[in-house]
């Protein structure tokens, strides 16, 4: 059963796109994440043009993660103030980024800087998960005592100037870093047609030293704003979102969150982020693959803003 | 003996009529709607010709004009990257050739290249990328910038899109079914642009274009499809701030949806 995509102007199959949400739906739901970064490669794959997936993510990623906060903010999971300074600068990003994504496309190198991209952050950031992951396993079953977190916080957060309270975070820091950190995060959701909680959620352990439980939550709040912002100026400038292709992935992803949170519980918090390092691994490695391999076609047409 | 009257020379012949074709398309309007996998459209057509000289049918469909964007793929420091892309102006969003045999044996080379018949005869070239200047002591002339690769373009350009079932040249695409009866089939793809398209059916005799007709096809969203798509085009900003509500609405309805507490 295809269906035609008015916006992408291609033919894709129902119960394949549907089944991709369910299964990143799946993904996402078991380890927190929006999944995005997994989606906007396979959906390329799949011959959607790549600027009509990226700009059709947003919408997909402000639902799945609407979806969540919910549950999250009812648990007060969530650091409004932290993550409205966050949405600030998410918001100065998104503008960033889809003006950024427009440039590239005129420049014809829009494809090539994703690519980047995604082998960059994918690479690091999987690359690290793994190792942390698998030295925290490796203690456990050797049984040797879990090193005390190294609580000491970095000075020049305490540095800056700007400093504003966080009261459900306990946090007293000024507001330059968690602003940059969400402006970053924004130029990469437009660009990459991801949400950015993997870039996000170590971030705001490991640099912001927010408590873990509010991280997820908050995170999420972000991701919303910027993502909401995101899909109605990249529907705006470039005419790439395509609803008819979101409402499909958003119907298997909701599906899917569902099971995955269950079978979540099932996996120990180090084992969870060992598997998950690996999934973003491989995307990275294969989406920049195509950086280094000698292509079959040395020509490629450009979809879009035809000249 | 009888005188007899030299014979008359008999009667100059009449130059017989010229050659006329005629044709037709099954349908004149392709609907693109939510199950549009592409179309077959079946053009048929006769040729009226007293003297039943011998004669080529050739068909051309052109979509829409669409400039094409091209970019190549260019080794820097071990990594591929793209190139400056290059815009060619000209080419068709759709292109058929279709002929009861290959264009080669119809018509010679100018022929081919003045009707625009064959994907080696398109018209496209890169504006862009060319400049006048004077060479040789011999003033206008168009030299591109892509020099010697132009055609390397050119030929990447048609490849492409042959690749995406845009562009076809089908040397046994018109069938004759009957005397003077021919049809052809010409397979419009999911990804066919929208748009108005020509089909020019031409009459060879003798490596000449003798007859032609025009036939106009529209290719046309319709219903849901249409809707959004104007939608999104025309007024761009609604259409993303109300599939951004939408979005929003969607995952809160979820979430109530599977409340578990």
């Amino acid at each position: 059963m295809d269906i035609y995509l008015p916006i992408a102007e291609v033919a894709v199959n129902v119960p394949l796109i549907v089944g991709l949400g369910a299964l990143v739906g799946f993904i996402s739901g078991m380890f927190g994440i929006g999944g995005g970064f997994l989606m906007t490669p396979i959906l390329v794959f799949l011959g959607i043009p790549p600027a009509v997936a990226v700009s059709s993510m947003a919408n997909h990623v402000a639902a799945s993660s609407t979806s969540s906060v919910i549950a999250y903010s009812r648990r007060r999971a969530v650091d409004f103030r932290m993550g409205g300074v966050l949405a600030a600068g998410g918001v100065v990003g998104a503008f960033l980024g889809v003006e950024l994504f427009r440039l590239l496309r005129l420049l014809g190198q829009a494809d090539l800087v994703v690519s980047a991209a995604y082998l960059v952050f994918l690479s690091v950031i999987g690359g690290l998960m793994l190792v942390e992951s698998v030295r925290t396993i490796l203690r456990r079953r050797r049984g040797g005592p879990t090193p005390p977190r190294r609580d000491r916080r970095p000075v020049w957060l305490y540095g800056l100037p700007l400093k504003m309270r966080f009261p459900r975070s306990r946090l007293y820091i000024s507001v330059i870093p968690p602003l940059a950190l969400g402006a970053f995060v924004g130029v990469l959701s437009a660009i990459m047609g991801v949400g950015g909680g993997f870039i996000l959620v170590p971030a705001m352990v490991y640099v912001l030293r927010m408590p873990a439980g509010m991280v997820v939550g908050t995170s999420l709040m972000q991701i919303i704003v910027t993502a909401g912002l995101t899909g109605v100026l990249q529907a705006g400038r470039n005419q790439t979102v395509d609803i008819v292709l979101a409402a499909l992935l958003l119907l298997g992803g909701i599906v899917g969150a569902q099971f995955g949170a269950r079978a979540s519980s099932r996996f120990r918090a180090e084992e969870l982020r060992a598997i998950l390092a690996v999934i973003v691994l491989v995307v990275g490695l294969r989406m920049g693959l195509g950086l280094f391999l000698t292509p079959d076609e040395p020509f490629v047409l450009m979809s879009g803003l035809g000249g | 003996m009888i005188d007899a009257s030299p014979p008359l020379p008999p009667p100059p012949p009449f130059p017989p009529p010229p050659a006329v074709i005629a044709a037709a398309l099954t349908d004149t309007i392709v609907q693109v709607k939510s199950d549009f996998r592409g179309a077959r459209i079946v053009l048929y057509g006769a040729i009226f010709d007293p003297a039943a000289r011998p004669g080529d049918v050739v068909v051309l469909v052109r979509g829409p004009e669409q400039p094409v964007r091209i970019t190549r793929k260019e080794k820097v420091a071990g990594l591929w990257l793209n190139s400056r892309p290059v815009v060619f102006r000209g080419a068709p969003g759709f292109y058929r050739a279709a002929s009861n045999r290959p264009l080669d044996d119809i018509a010679h080379f100018g022929t081919l290249r003045r009707l625009g018949a064959g994907v080696d005869h398109l018209s496209i070239n890169a504006p862009a990328e060319q400049r006048v200047e004077t060479r040789y002591g011999v003033r206008d002339v168009v030299v591109s910038r892509l020099g010697a690769d132009y055609y390397v373009w050119r030929r990447a350009v048609v490849r492409l899109k042959e690749n995406a079932g845009l562009y076809r040249e089908d040397g046994h695409g018109v069938r004759f079914v009957d005397q003077g009866l021919f049809r052809a089939e010409i397979d419009l793809p999911a990804g066919a642009p929208t748009g108005v398209y020509r089909a020019d059916i031409l009459l060879f005799q003798n490596g000449v274009p003798v007859s032609t007709r025009t036939r106009t096809l529209t290719v046309e969203k319709v219903g849901f499809e249409r809707a959004l798509y104007v939608w999104a085009h025309d007024r761009p900003w609604s259409y993303g701030l109300a599939s951004m509500a939408f979005a929003l609405l969607a995952g809160w309805a979820a979430s109530a949806a599977f409340r578990r507490d």
